[in-house]
């Protein structure tokens, strides 16, 4: 049996006080594709948010490769109203060790830099690859990947539309050459015919052998593309899906949500 | 007037310019990029010109002043990296860090102040030009040095935009200064890119008073007025571009001679808020800017 890549014991986080997910344990094997499905504000971006070192988690354990990359205890609550009190307060756990480990987060409907060119954004993408071989390699795999990205070359991010700006995200992801690689809604408000072309883009990513975690509403895209698909629900997972049985949108609206829609 | 006084005027007031871009630039930078408005500025001018009397007060011979230049602006750099962690970072995780920073700052600003006061004393100095000779320019003997300090603002300010612009450090600082959570995850060290941009913005402060203190006498609290003239120029003219407040502080610097060649000396600052003032109420991303705050 071989170690899990990604491995979460017991998680747990959310926006003090508010705690939005509970005891989530999952692992992500070396070169598997996993789906996480759910309802909206059900807690999956913010889970992701945890592992990736944006929030800090509440309680529970990140593992990637075996290492820890979370303090270990539980997050004390807060027990005082002084303005200061956050100053003193240590974050429990560091994007940037998150970052270097080569766990990297895409976030969903990502602005990144409004004011930064195509070029320029790409062209700063790798620092967090500072150790790893063959950016230079995946620089030419991106304009394979995103040909329309070449067009938008010297415009501004903030000049493109949601489609391109997913695409620089998941290319700027790409670029600090991932371990594993987390896709929060990559097709979220995009037309049908930018969400084809996004599509096919995940799926020679996909190709490329490197492990992806995808979060998105959309099951056909989901389903195509994963092989386990894990269901999210009021905080918690519910229910792990294997690829032989891979439900259509239908059954998987009936296995949430029993036959209400 | 003459046109001989004209253009003596306007030539002030655009060397004058040059000072002011220089030292709003710097506070504009650390505005758009850490989002806190550092009340030190006034103080890393006035720390910068001291730094480098002292130097140019021990060597000897035509490089001093080079030596002088080069000497203060270094250490400013390293001390404006290492106040961000001191004034800037243990506050930024605090939903009124702008409040706490100002405080911060102007805590610095009096302890540099009075720092400087204990260490140079009270008197006025000088440091004295390398350059004396006038030249004639339309008619007005003007100081050769003047053109010098115009030229090496210009090309100060021309190399830090060149920076932000082409190399990756540049290119990372500006990411981190447009989006902190994109960039951390990223993998950038977002507090030594912030601390680098304090840095630099020391650094222009000192080459600003350098200038200053070459042109005019410096005393421990010279500071003050530059800070507020930089913040009426980056108010006037927004921080949309980098060059927004280069155009606002070459209006300022003219604004400001002419009015005191026909209004007098001390209704300028008071001629220059009015025109604050006005700019707020009818155009309050100012002049040369629009609703953003970039970099």
């Amino acid at each position: 049996m071989t170690k899990p890549l990604l491995e979460l014991r017991g998680l747990s986080g959310g926006y003090p006080p508010v705690s939005v997910f509970r005891d989530v344990s999952l692992s992500v094997k070396q070169g598997e594709h996993v789906g996480l499905f759910g309802p909206n504000g059900h807690g999956k971006t913010t889970l992701l948010k945890t592992i990736a070192g944006v929030l800090d988690p509440w309680d529970g354990g990140i593992y990637f490769e075996g290492k820890r990359l979370n303090a270990v205890g539980k997050m004390q609550a807060r027990v005082s109203h002084n303005l200061n009190y956050d100053l003193f307060r240590k974050r429990r756990i560091n994007a940037l060790d998150v970052v270097d480990a080569g766990l990297i987060y895409v976030m969903q409907g990502n602005l990144l830099f409004p004011e930064m060119t195509v070029e320029e954004v790409l062209d700063i993408a790798p620092r967090a690859a500072r150790n790893r071989p063959g950016v230079a390699q995946m620089r030419r795999q991106i304009h394979d990947l995103f040909p329309r990205l070449r067009e938008r070359w010297t415009s501004k991010i903030r000049y493109l539309s949601g489609g391109e700006r997913q695409m620089v995200s998941i290319a700027v992801g790409l670029l600090a050459m991932p371990r594993l690689l987390m896709l929060d809604e990559p097709t979220l408000g995009l037309s049908p015919k930018l969400r084809i072309e996004l599509s096919e883009a995940v799926r020679n990513i996909r190709e490329t052998g490197v492990p992806l975690i995808i979060v998105d509403q959309n099951v056909e895209f989901l389903t195509s593309l994963v092989d386990r698909l894990i269901l999210f629900d009021h905080g918690t997972i519910t229910r792990e899906i294997p690829a032989e049985n891979m439900p259509k949108h239908a059954e998987l609206m009936d296995m949430m949500f029993g036959g209400a829609h | 007037m003459g046109f001989e006084a004209f253009t003596f005027i306007l030539m002030s007031g655009i060397l004058l310019g040059g000072l002011y871009a220089l030292m709003a630039t710097g506070l504009a930078v650390v505005w758009t990029t850490l989002g806190v408005f550092n009340f030190a500025h006034g103080a890393f001018v006035t720390l910068g010109a001291y730094m480098a009397w002292q130097v140019s007060q021990s060597v000897a011979g035509g490089f001093g002043f080079l030596i002088a230049v080069a000497t203060s602006v270094t250490v400013m750099f390293c001390l404006g990296f290492v106040l961000h962690f001191a004034l800037i970072k243990p506050f930024e995780r605090n939903q009124n860090v702008v409040l706490l920073a100002v405080v911060s700052t102007l805590a610095a600003a009096s302890i540099i102040e009075n720092a400087v006061l204990l260490n140079w004393g009270p008197r006025d100095k000088q440091i004295a030009p390398p350059i004396t000779s006038k030249i004639d320019f339309f008619g007005a003997s003007i100081n050769t040095f003047d053109f010098v300090i115009l030229g090496i603002a210009l090309f100060a300010l021309f190399g830090l935009a060149l920076f932000l612009r082409r190399t990756t450090v540049g290119r990372t600082l500006r990411a981190a200064a447009q989006n902190r959570e994109a960039a951390e995850l990223m993998g950038l060290n977002v507090p030594k890119l912030f601390a680098i941009t304090l840095g630099l913005s020391a650094a222009t402060a000192a080459l600003a008073g350098v200038f200053v203190g070459s042109l005019r006498f410096i005393n421990p609290t010279f500071g003050a007025d530059p800070l507020m003239k930089s913040l009426i120029v980056v108010i006037l003219g927004g921080v949309a571009r980098f060059t927004s407040p280069i155009y606002a502080a070459f209006v300022v610097g003219i604004v400001e001679s002419f009015s005191a060649y026909f209004l007098g000396l001390y209704w300028s600052p008071a001629l220059l808020f009015a025109m604050m003032i006005a700019v707020l109420l009818i155009k309050p991303e100012g002049l040369f800017g629009h609703r953003s705050k970039t970099l």
